[in-house]
Order: structure tokens, then C-alpha cells, then sequence
């Protein structure tokens, strides 16, 4: 039987899935969303949130003439 | 506008490090300028003057301590140096009243099943997920941009960002709630769920 209720579980879903909890309070957590259907989709919800932020804020491509200058700068001075 | 030339450093070993460890950083960099800047003329600017920085300072850095934190911290300081309104944003979110679950009771509301929310979420255009995190105000941006879309924790956008940590967490938790107000907009809009709402 879970030790905290849906109330305490769902206060502290973001620092969950953040990856910000540790010890017992993160077991507990764990152990009641693997109990609570309902605690379960909001906090599944939230993830897949997360997660489509990561999927498509992150992945715009890079002009290729942007890439040339930022790997020009390694290029090694021309010789004198 | 004047191109000022980084002074490379001496040894060869340190510049070959910098290609090895800080070049692969450049696409994701370049997304979170895109986010920052929304313009691509401005980001490219941001990012080139990032490199410039870090590469100067490169000779300085301790290898094997977070290199990426480091070069976000340089893009964010540049970031507000260089291209953030000079003037105070006015605190415009009333956020109080919005509630934590916004968009997921929204959506249940709307009939979509429960556990079928996440799904609602898929169909929501790139672009506009983009859009819903650039228009949020600068600081919530750069501290969803920094905690969701690159991965960092509340630890290291607190150094990334030079603020405390409690900051990091009420910037965090009222920054996705304004995105999930703006998500919602974009679902209604798109038509991706009927709006059963009186």
C-alpha cells in the first residue's frame, strides 16, 4: 500500500521527471504511480510532454555555411 | 559588422580539443539560439559569437569538468548581453489562477479519452511547439529551453544561468504552465480535439 496519497504524489511529479528526487521519497513516488491509474496518466502526460520539447525544440538544422565558418576557426592559420 | 578574429589558441592539442569536444555541440547550440533569438540571422550571430568566446577561453578550461554547461552558460550570458529587450518585461502571466494539470484537464474535458492525451500531444505540429516555447517570456524560456529540450538539471541551469535553485524550480514550473496554456490555444486552433467547452 502506497505511503503518500495522490495529493503529495502529484505535488512533486515535476521534480520526478526531472530526475530531482532521490532516496525513499523517490520510491515512494514510484511505488504509487505503479499503484494509481489516474496518478499514473498525469504523470505519463507530463513526461510526453517533456519529451516533445526535447524532440522538437532541439533538432533544427544547421545552415552549411554556418558549419563551414565554426570549423574554420580550427583551420590552422595560413602560413606567412 | 566587424568580424573580430579569436586569438586561437597557441598549442595545437588545445585547438584540435576544441574541435573534438565542442564542435558536436553545434547543432543543439544552434536550436537553442533559434529558440532564444527567433530570428536565424540573430542565431547564427549568437552562436558564432558563443564559439568565438569559448574558443578564446578554451585554454582556460579544465578538461573533463561540464564542458556543456559551460558553453550554455556562455550562450545564455551572450544571449542577454547582446540581443535581450534592454528594457524590464512586465510580469503579464496572471499564473495564479491557471491551474498545474492546464492542458491535460483541458483535454480530458474536451472527450479525449484518458491515457489517449498523449497522443493528442503527437499531432501538434512542430512548429508550433517551437512557436508555444518561443513566445514565453526570456526567463521561462531559457529555463524550459535548458531543462526540457536540452536535459540539464536544476543544479546546473542554477550555474548555467547564475541564479538559486528555487528560482530554477518557480521559472521551471510557471514557464510550462504558460507553455501548456499556449499548447492548448494550438490544439483548439488546429482542431485537434472538439471543443466541448460551454
Amino acid at each position: 500500500m502506497s505511503e503518500i496519497n495522490c495529493l503529495e504524489a502529484l505535488k512533486q511529479i515535476e521534480l520526478y521527471l526531472d530526475g530531482e528526487l532521490h532516496g525513499v521519497v523517490r520510491v515512494q513516488i514510484e511505488e504509487h504511480l505503479g499503484e494509481c491509474g489516474p496518478c499514473m496518466d498525469h504523470s505519463e502526460f507530463q513526461r510526453r510532454l517533456k519529451e516533445i520539447l526535447r524532440a522538437k525544440c532541439g533538432c533544427d538544422e544547421v545552415p552549411s555555411h554556418l558549419a563551414e565558418r565554426m570549423r574554420a576557426l580550427f583551420a590552422d592559420p595560413p602560413p606567412r | 559588422m566587424a568580424r573580430r578574429s579569436a586569438a586561437p589558441p597557441d598549442d595545437p592539442a588545445v585547438r584540435a580539443r576544441f574541435e573534438r569536444d565542442v564542435l558536436p555541440l553545434l547543432p543543439n547550440l544552434y536550436g537553442a539560439a533559434l529558440r532564444l533569438t527567433r530570428k536565424p540571422q540573430d542565431a547564427e550571430d549568437l552562436v558564432q559569437e558563443t564559439f568565438l568566446r569559448a574558443y578564446r577561453g578554451f585554454g582556460g578550461f579544465e578538461e573533463g569538468t561540464n564542458l556543456r554547461a559551460w558553453m550554455y552558460r556562455i550562450l545564455t550570458n551572450t544571449f542577454i548581453n547582446t540581443y535581450r529587450k534592454k528594457q524590464r518585461e512586465p510580469v503579464t502571466i496572471q499564473d495564479d489562477e491557471v491551474e498545474d494539470w492546464y492542458l491535460y484537464d483541458r483535454l480530458g474535458g474536451s472527450g479525449v479519452e484518458a491515457s489517449a492525451e498523449s497522443e493528442v500531444l503527437n499531432r501538434i505540429p512542430d512548429e508550433d511547439v517551437q512557436r508555444a516555447l518561443e513566445d514565453l517570456p526570456e526567463n521561462f524560456r531559457m529555463a524550459v529551453l535548458l531543462a526540457d529540450v536540452e536535459g540539464f538539471s536544476y543544479k546546473e541551469i542554477a550555474e548555467i544561468l547564475d541564479i538559486p535553485i528555487g528560482t530554477v524550480m518557480s521559472r521551471l514550473h510557471r514557464g510550462r504552465k504558460a507553455l501548456q496554456q499556449a499548447l492548448w490555444e494550438t490544439v483548439r486552433e488546429r482542431g485537434l480535439v472538439r471543443d466541448q467547452l460551454p
